[in-house]
């Protein structure tokens, strides 16, 4: 064949040429060692010596031309090949539904953020047991037998002396007699009176907080009850002291949040009040400390209690602490984050 | 305690509105749990004077009458024939409500205009306590007195409140009209009036009429007595009764109301004996004697023991002391003479009666709370007033008194302790006034207080009950909040098992898994329901006092309430259940409980619509996320699940725990229709093989050889038994199952097991003829434990 004619058939070829691996293929014809464009190339010999120079230019010239053209379309066809595989690869992405991670429970949430919060003012969190001796739950906490403090809380009884404890107060004793002060601590857990309703349950959850050091006084429970308040219920919480009466604390207070729902206005959650009833809390009574064998006159100490579920009821709007305890897994998705 | 306003006004000039009232008596303490108005469903009702009365023109048994409403006549008409001109009766006008929920309009009746209709007690919801009359039915005649176009309520008494309030378990002293008088006048700034107890005495010597003898002196801290001759058993006048009415009593004699008069007002629980229903005239306070009966005046017989305190005669029980009388000795329309006893009774002995006889009264609700001898006196002496106010009879000369006097205490106090609990310093002047507003008389004398306690308030003993009293009256709104600036620095934080809990829920949350919460007790039915047998109910920690039997044990497993659980989402077609909850197994060493039971933590985890391979994988991810021990499954025994598909889990050798599918059996009792797939981990044990600190391994210099190998076994053998002959040995990094395949051709109870194996030597690349050394061991042990063999290709 001619150079005229090898260009002619290559161009057709070249055009035709479909994927790179046929391009590939094409590249070793015309331009491998045994490839059409040698073998004219080996043909030099036959022609006479003046025409070899120019004729070994016009072969030399076809190659680079061809070898341009390779790169021209293997570019291309690289490209084609690309853009083809995006297109057969393309997904339907319209989807939205996906695994929902499972939730804590409602009481585990509020537990959580309280601890979180009392951790980072320098508070431990321990727990202790739930089947508690008579003198823990009453005598050590200045409600001696007979009391008629005793019947401010109905309680379960499993000998004459040891019992379900109905208030995680029970802990203050074993606290302070493990450890001396300076001592911050809360101790969350599982409560128990004989009492069941829309808003009593006989397994409830509470949250004890003590500190005992010198230099405590009311202000810095009103101050820290302020700080956990804000945190629960949102920045503009007030607090308010109500007198009340524990044993086991001098002065003691109910203490009262502003109403997260209506802010303070007054609505059926606050019955109109625009307060709600938290928590009770107060000085830690000196007979406690006594007790204890903590000197009264040197250290005195706040100490406060919280009933968790309350909590969650009131930040979540939950309307019955049955539901806490029914477990309907359409209830305790809803606490899913 | 409720207390009607009326009563209150009588001690305190109350003159601020009840809303005001009442934020003031929270203020200081005094929680109002409930305000009742009295005359709340009775309004537009008026005193009108009938003018005329004249016969209905077109009924008989109807009379047409016009009234005088103050200053205007209207037309009535009415089928009560017993009117008569000039009575003043009570009439609801036009859109009148009554206490019957009836609501009055204008109308005609029987063409005959009727601008409303008179009422009787009933409508106005009152009764014969209340107001004169009021206890026959038809239309009320009111008294001369009575005002003409006043409103019905102030005539009545009903224009009044009831306060419901409630008195802390300290305030013993405020469970009375006067204490909770005491309590508003310091609320409102204002003076309590005392009780009149003036009264005149006869010539009889009470110690004429009557000895006391006081033998059990230790529960018995004072019993005063006095007497009243002559007596006139009679109705006491309304004034007495509506107060009673308002507190929810009925009058039944004048002698018993004021008791019940004296009890309310000044908390002094009072009893009246017929004096002539005591033997010999002696009186004896004494315990009972084991077996002594008595019938109180409910009329039922009770049988005592030496426990109980009862006051007698010579011969027998006369009344079961503070909490009824016997009805051997009440009050009778025959009564000549009374005997009236005041007394202080121990609150335990009371309470412990009054609980093992299951009989409580009024009174006994009162000297459970403790009543102090201050008010035996006081009570006393007002009894004997009223009797006098109410003309019963003579009252005797003299007063028998045995027992403690109650005396002004002392209690002295540093001043700086003020500061030193609230944080705020008060004025001096400030605790001056608010002590005296309290009846405390307070001298200060440089940092030294000194406090003179009236009796009545046994619950001031030291400093910080002052500073209680000081900070009520000034007022909490002056503690301003500080975040313990002055206190020292401390570290918190939680324990490392608070955080291992933390870390497992979080990690069962992202499994997709749901917090529950379970009461921690429940019954024996349910824990029969979650077993193939009866359970053995003496193993377990019993409440003495359950709600019910259903909440009476406290939990071993926490199964029982985890299937019901299961079992009430399945009714409720929630799906796809993914539950978990961390709770205790109460065990006790022996029973019954003489030390504290262990409190074992414990994970239970459920889930359906999943499988054996699945559920394993998100158990064994939550032990291996503590502990990086062996793990090893063995078949499990354990009765709650499916003996094929259930498996312990050990960890180093220790049992940390089972998982599996529920037995078939168990699931039936729940209604569980589905597979149903539970673990249990003892959660103390797993924390036991936690993990330590983690150290860095240099990744592997040299490369691994990958070895798949095909076997032959029977059916029963674990593969895991298989790549354990693998993994032990030396140069064996990982050994993993790809395929198990079943074929007739293999044989009937044979299975293929496909692994893949891959070696490592950490220090050189491996040569062919170290992994055929090694492997020719596993092999030849897999031949000789388990009769395993290479399958032929």
């Amino acid at each position: 064949m001619t150079i005229a004619e090898i260009k002619t058939e290559f161009y057709n070829a070249i055009t035709n040429c479909k994927t790179v691996s046929e391009l590939q293929d094409l590249k070793v014809k015309y331009l491998g060692k045994t490839g059409e464009l040698t073998a004219v190339l080996k043909s030099i010999k036959d022609l006479p010596a003046e025409e070899r120079p120019s004729f070994g230019a016009k072969v030399n010239e076809l190659r680079k031309e061809m070898e341009s053209c390779f790169g021209q379309r293997a570019e291309l066809l690289k490209s084609e090949e690309m853009q083809r595989r995006l297109r057969e690869e393309k997904v339907d992405i319209s989807l939205t539904s996906y695994p929902r991670r499972g939730a804590l429970h409602p009481v585990t949430l509020v537990e959580r953020e309280i601890c979180d919060l009392m951790i980072a003012m320098g508070f431990e969190v321990l727990s202790g047991p739930e089947i508690e001796t008579d003198y823990y739950n009453f005598q050590a906490l200045n409600i001696p037998e007979d009391h008629p403090a005793r019947d401010m809380q109905d309680t379960f009884y499993v000998t004459d002396s040891i019992l379900l404890r109905t208030q995680t107060s029970a802990m203050q004793a074993r606290l302070m007699e493990r450890k001396n002060p300076p001592l911050k601590v809360v101790c969350p857990g599982k409560v128990y009176r004989s009492d069941s309703d829309a808003s009593h349950s006989p397994v409830f959850h509470q949250i004890e907080g003590l500190v005992v050091d010198k230099n405590i006084t009311l202000c810095d429970l009103k101050g820290t009850l302020e700080y956990l308040a804000s945190h629960l219920f949102g920045a503009n919480t007030k607090v308010r002291f109500r007198p009340s009466f524990f044993p086991f604390t001098e002065p003691s207070v109910e203490v009262d949040v502003t109403c997260s729902n209506c802010g303070g206005k007054g609505c059926s959650l606050c019955k109109g009040t625009g307060w709600i009833e938290l928590l009770g809390a107060g000085m830690v009574n000196p007979v406690v400390l006594e007790n204890c064998g903590i000197d009264s006159t040197k250290y005195n100490g706040y100490a406060f209690g919280i009933g968790m579920d309350r909590v969650a009821m009131i930040k979540y709007g939950i309307p019955d602490i049955r539901l806490f305890f029914e477990n309907d897994q359409r209830f305790l998705k809803q606490f899913s984050k | 305690m409720k207390v009607p306003l009326s009563w209150i006004k009588e001690y305190v000039d109350v003159t601020e509105d009840i809303q005001t009232l009442c934020d003031k008596m929270v203020g200081i303490g005094l929680e109002i749990e409930d305000v009742v108005y009295l005359g709340e469903k009775v309004t537009n009702v008026k005193v009108c004077r009938i003018v005329d009365i004249a016969q209905h023109p077109n009924a008989e048994r109807l009379l047409c009458c016009k009234v005088d409403i103050g200053g205007e006549i209207i037309p009535i008409v009415t089928n009560d024939h017993h009117v008569k001109v000039g009575d003043k009766v009570p009439v609801a006008l036009h859109n009148a409500d009554l206490a019957n929920g009836m609501h009055i309009t204008k109308g005609k009746m029987r063409g005959e205009e009727s601008w409303g209709m008179f009422c009787g007690a009933e409508e106005l919801g009152i009764n014969g306590d209340m107001y004169p009359g009021a206890d026959s039915d038809g239309v009320l005649i009111l008294q001369d007195g009575a005002t003409v176009g006043a409103d019905i309520r102030g005539e009545v008494g009903i224009d009044d409140y009831v306060l419901d309030v409630c008195v802390t378990a300290n305030r013993q002293d405020c469970n009375s009209v006067l204490g909770l008088a005491r309590e508003v006048a310091v609320a409102l700034g204002k003076t309590c009036k005392q009780p009149d107890i003036s009264y005149t005495e006869g010539t009889v010597e009470t110690t004429d009429l009557v000895s006391v003898d006081v033998v059990a002196d230790d529960i018995c801290r004072g019993y005063y007595m006095q007497g009243v001759t002559d007596v006139t058993v009679a109705k006491s006048p309304v004034w007495l009764t509506s107060r009673l009415a308002k507190v929810g009593l009925h009058g039944i004699n004048n002698l018993v109301d004021i008791t019940n008069y004296v009890l309310f007002e000044i908390g002094q629980p009072m009893h009246a004996f017929d004096y002539d229903d005591i033997d010999e005239h002696k009186i004896v306070v004494r315990r009972a004697t084991d077996g002594e009966k008595i019938v109180p005046l409910d009329g039922k017989e009770y049988t005592l023991c030496s426990d109980d305190l009862v006051i007698a005669d010579q011969h027998r029980a006369v009344g079961l002391a503070g909490i009824m009388g016997g009805a051997n000795s009440g009050i009778k329309d025959t009564t000549r003479c009374v005997l009236f006893e005041s007394a202080t009774f121990a609150r335990k002995n009371v309470r412990r009666t009054g609980h093992r006889l299951g009989l409580r009264s009024d009174s006994s609700a009162r000297f459970e709370k403790g009543i102090e001898t201050y008010t035996n006196n006081l009570g006393l002496s007002r009894a004997l007033h009223l009797i006098e106010q109410l003309g019963c009879g003579k009252i005797t000369k003299g007063r028998i008194s045995v027992g403690e006097v109650a005396s002004d205490r002392i209690v002295q106090f540093d001043k700086r302790r003020i500061a030193k609990l609230l944080g705020i310093v008060i004025p001096d002047e400030r605790i001056l006034s608010i002590l005296s507003s309290l009846n405390i008389a307070t001298e200060i004398d440089g940092n030294n207080v000194k406090c003179v306690i009236p009796p009545y308030r046994d619950d001031i003993q030291r400093d910080c009950d002052l500073v209680e009293e000081l900070i009520r009256v000034y007022g909490y709104d002056n503690i301003t909040g500080t975040l313990m600036e002055k206190s020292r620095i401390t570290t918190g934080g939680k324990t490392t098992e608070e955080k291992q809990i933390d870390d497992i829920k979080t990690l069962l949350c992202g499994l997709r898994y749901n917090e529950c919460v379970f009461y921690p007790f429940a019954g024996k039915a349910l824990f029969d329901k979650a077993s193939t047998k009866p359970v053995d109910e003496s193993v377990y920690i019993r409440v003495k006092n359950p709600i019910g039997e259903e909440l009476s044990l406290m939990n071993r497993e926490l199964a029982p309430n985890m299937l019901q659980c299961v079992a009430l989402n399945l009714s409720r077609n929630n799906s796809e259940l993914r539950l978990f909850e961390v709770g205790k197994a109460y065990l006790a060493d022996s029973l019954p409980l003489v030390d504290l039971p262990i409190e074992q933590k414990r994970l239970s985890v459920c889930a359906t619509e999943t499988d054996f391979d699945s559920f394993r994988k998100d158990i064994l991810q939550i032990v291996g996320s503590v502990t990086d021990g062996k793990i090893k499954l063995v078949r499990s025994s354990c009765d709650l699940l499916h003996t094929g598909i259930s498996a312990d889990i050990f960890v180093d050798g220790k049992n940390i725990g089972h998982f599996g599918k529920i037995h078939p059996q168990i699931a039936s009792n729940f209604d569980i229709d589905v597979d149903c797939w539970y673990a249990e981990l003892y959660l103390d044990e797993l924390f036991r093989l936690a993990r330590g600190d983690v150290r860095y391994q240099p990744f592997a210099k040299y490369p691994s050889v990958s070895r798949d190998f095909a076997f032959l076994c029977n059916e029963d053998v674990a593969v895991q038994d298989i790549l354990d002959e693998f993994t032990c040995l030396s140069l064996v990094e990982s050994a993993e199952l790809f395929d198990i395949y079943r074929d007739e051709k293999l044989g009937e109870g044979k299975k293929s097991v496909a692994i893949t194996v891959v070696f490592r030597d950490r220090n050189k690349t491996l040569q062919d003829s170290d992994i055929e050394k090694q492997c020719a061991k596993a092999l030849k042990s897999l031949r000789e434990k388990y009769n395993v063999v290479l399958r032929e290709q």
